[in-house]
Parts: C-alpha cells; structure tokens; sequence
C-alpha cells in the first residue's frame, strides 16, 4: 500500500493557466443571462452490454450486470451496480472457478461542462464494492521442478463456500446522450481489496466484480453500459 | 487544464502499478533431498564416491552416471510415501529408502503448490555405505545445506 501513497497525492494536484485575462475596465457591461437551461433529473437504470459480449468471445467467462444511478445534485449521482460473475482461472500449477454475486455503491462527480441543454458527462467517482462467491479448485499440480518424478495432478475439486470480498474502487468515465435520455457509458475502474476471505490452503484468485485479483490486492476492470433516464422532473 | 487532471493523475496510479506474479521466481519451489558422503574413519573430511550411479528404483535411466563426488541431490517421489534409491559405487550396489509423508502447500498463483516432505525416515541395506546420520528428519526445508551424512 506505501508505494501508492506517492500517486494518490497526484489526484490532489491541479495546475490552473490562463493566457487571456481581461481587465475590468475594458467590460462590457452587460445585462445577466435571463435563460436557464433545464435538464432531467430522474432514475437511471440500465445494463452492462461488456460482459456478455466478452461471454460470447471467452469460454472461461460469463457475467451479467445492471447498473443505476440517481441525480441529487447538478453534478453528483449516486451510483450502484449489482451482478453476477463467473470465471475460470488457468494458470501454470491450478485451475480454478469463481462464481457469485457483487453489489457496488458509490457516487459519480461530473467533471464536465455541459453546452447549453445537452447532457454529456465526464465523471469520476468512487465505489465500495462487496461480494459473496464460492471458489472451486477444479485441478491443481504440485509444482515439483523435477522430471524424474512427474508430480501427479490432483483433480478431486475442491470448493471453498461463502468466501466474502470487499474493496474500493476510483471509477473514470465517459457518457453521452444519444437519443433523448438515453445513454452511453464507457468507464474504467482501478480497485484496491480491502479486505478478501481466503481459502484453506489456496488464495481466492478472482472475485466478482473485483476481477483478477493481483499480488498487491488491486484490480482493474471496464463497462460499457446502455442506460435509460427514467425523468422525474426538470430543473 | 482542470478538467484533463483527474484524468492524468487516474493514469498516473494505473502506471505505477506493476505487477510481477505472472513468473514464479521463488525456484526452487518443491526441495530436493542432498546428501554429503563422508569418510568413515574419520567423520568430518568429505569423501569421494568412486563411480557413482543413482538411480531410483524401477527406473531405467540413472539421475548420476560413472561420477566421482561427494555431495548429491535426489528429487524426491511427490506422488509417492517411499522413493528408494540405488547407488551403485565401483559395481557394487548399496539400496538407500527414504519414507517420508508429502503434504501439497499452495504458495502463489505463478508457482502453484509446493511439496513438502514431513516425517522423514532413512534405511539403507548397508554393502558399501558403513552408516549415515539422521535417520529421522522432521521435514525438509531448505537447500542450504547437506540434509543426510553418508559414511562410507
């Protein structure tokens, strides 16, 4: 965790230029914009079409997710993503499956300025993530370094039950509208693991809604998600 | 220039975040047995075995052939609660069983499990091996040093 703290001072850090500046004097007076340009605030709900397209590509994988968010500020949502994963692990010596449900909740802040009426975004935010899975070791050799002895490889599977994982998440993003209120996300995540139960005698190397789990206990993960604005009002 | 700088200092963390547990770099992962031959008249001076060939038995091809050393190692049976060795010095073959209990010890996702060998007990039939020590070894940990003393 240390060797992050150098980084993390960077989210702090912002240079502001300005190359025009006009003096006072040289104002215009000019009478206040009377027009107000309203926009939707409302529930908006939807699905992450990434992760069943990345199913049809990858037979090691399937997962489902719906994603919501709710306006209450001009600029701020809150945010909640909940689904299901599974995926299969293959490395050099193991083999294993991880499958089970996640929830996420958190806020997006919008860092963009929007033109008159439209309703695009750039947003940053932050999530908790929390999930339950099982984990199953479908085959694993030992790692024996000779080839005198062949190591045999042990496929009786073995599943850890009720395996929890909870982690925090910097989401980064970009939404459009594309017809009236509907939208278009791309976003990418990075993920620090908070806290993850392990196995006896293994190490949960996936969860959902975490992804790959790395030695260090971060993750990276992407959405591409269709949402639809359901308006409550105006303003 | 405010609105670009959370995306820089997001890409900033991203970078900084190398990963190295795609290669298992901690080989050896499963220890192998190393034996020391010693002189029997006097217990501390090593001494070379003349001719030596090592196989296991049942095996057809010898992990030593025709060599004169003092210090070997021999993989270990992870499949098995026995491995037996022959040595085989100037022709003349000395049989050398070692039982032990393997226990599967997962270490990281690139280096998978490892084997360690617990409860370890030595025999030898004795033609050209005069005696070795320890006869019992709790578990075998480390490569550092020589785990059996063969007196010969």
């Amino acid at each position: 965790m240390y060797k992050y703290f150098i980084s993390i001072c960077f989210l702090f850090v912002f240079v502001d230029g300005f190359s025009q500046e006009q003096k006072i004097d040289t104002l215009i007076n000019s009478k206040t914009d009377s027009i107000i340009y309203k926009t939707n605030y409302g529930l908006r709900l939807g699905v992450d079409i990434s992760k069943p397209i990345l199913a049809q590509f990858n037979s090691t994988y399937s997962g489902f997710e719906i994603v919501g968010d709710y306006r209450i500020k001009k600029n701020l949502y809150i945010a909640a993503e909940a689904g299901y994963e599974k995926e299969t692990t293959s490395e050099d010596y193991t083999n294993s499956t991880s499958k089970g449900n996640y929830i996420k909740l958190g806020f997006n802040y919008n860092a963009y300025q929007n033109w008159l009426d439209m309703n695009n975004e750039i947003f940053i935010g932050y999530r908790y993530g929390f999930s339950l899975f099982e984990q199953t070791l479908n085959n694993y050799t030992p790692n024996v370094n000779t080839s005198y002895f062949p190591a045999t490889t042990n496929t009786t599977p073995l599943t850890a039950m009720d395996l929890t994982a909870h982690w925090s998440e910097l989401v980064f993003g970009f939404r459009t509208e594309t017809f009236k209120n509907f939208f278009i996300t791309f976003s990418g995540s990075y993920k620090v693991m908070m806290d993850v139960k392990e196995p006896e005698n293994f190490k949960t190397l996936f969860s959902p809604g975490f992804n790959r789990i790395f030695e260090t206990g971060t993750g990276f993960g992407f959405s591409y998600t269709l949402t639809y604005l359901i308006p409550f009002k105006k303003k | 220039m405010r609105k670009i700088m959370p995306l820089i200092s997001f890409f900033l963390l991203i970078n900084t975040s190398c990963e190295k547990d795609d290669f298992c770099i901690k080989n050896p992962i499963t220890q192998s047995l190393i034996i020391n031959f010693y002189d029997d008249s006097s217990k501390e001076t090593l001494k070379n075995v003349k001719n030596l060939y090592v196989w296991a038995e049942g095996k057809t091809d010898s992990l030593f052939i025709n060599q004169t050393i003092n210090t070997i190692t021999l993989p270990l049976n992870s499949s098995a609660t026995e491995t037996i060795y022959n040595f085989s010095k100037e022709n003349v073959v000395n049989q050398f069983t070692i039982t032990y209990n393997p226990v599967d010890e997962y270490v990281s996702r690139s280096c998978g499990y490892k084997v360690i060998f617990n409860d370890i007990t030595f025999s030898s039939d004795n033609s050209w091996i005069i005696g070795f020590t320890p006869e019992t070894l709790t578990t075998i940990e480390n490569q550092d040093e020589a785990h059996v003393q063969i007196f010969h």
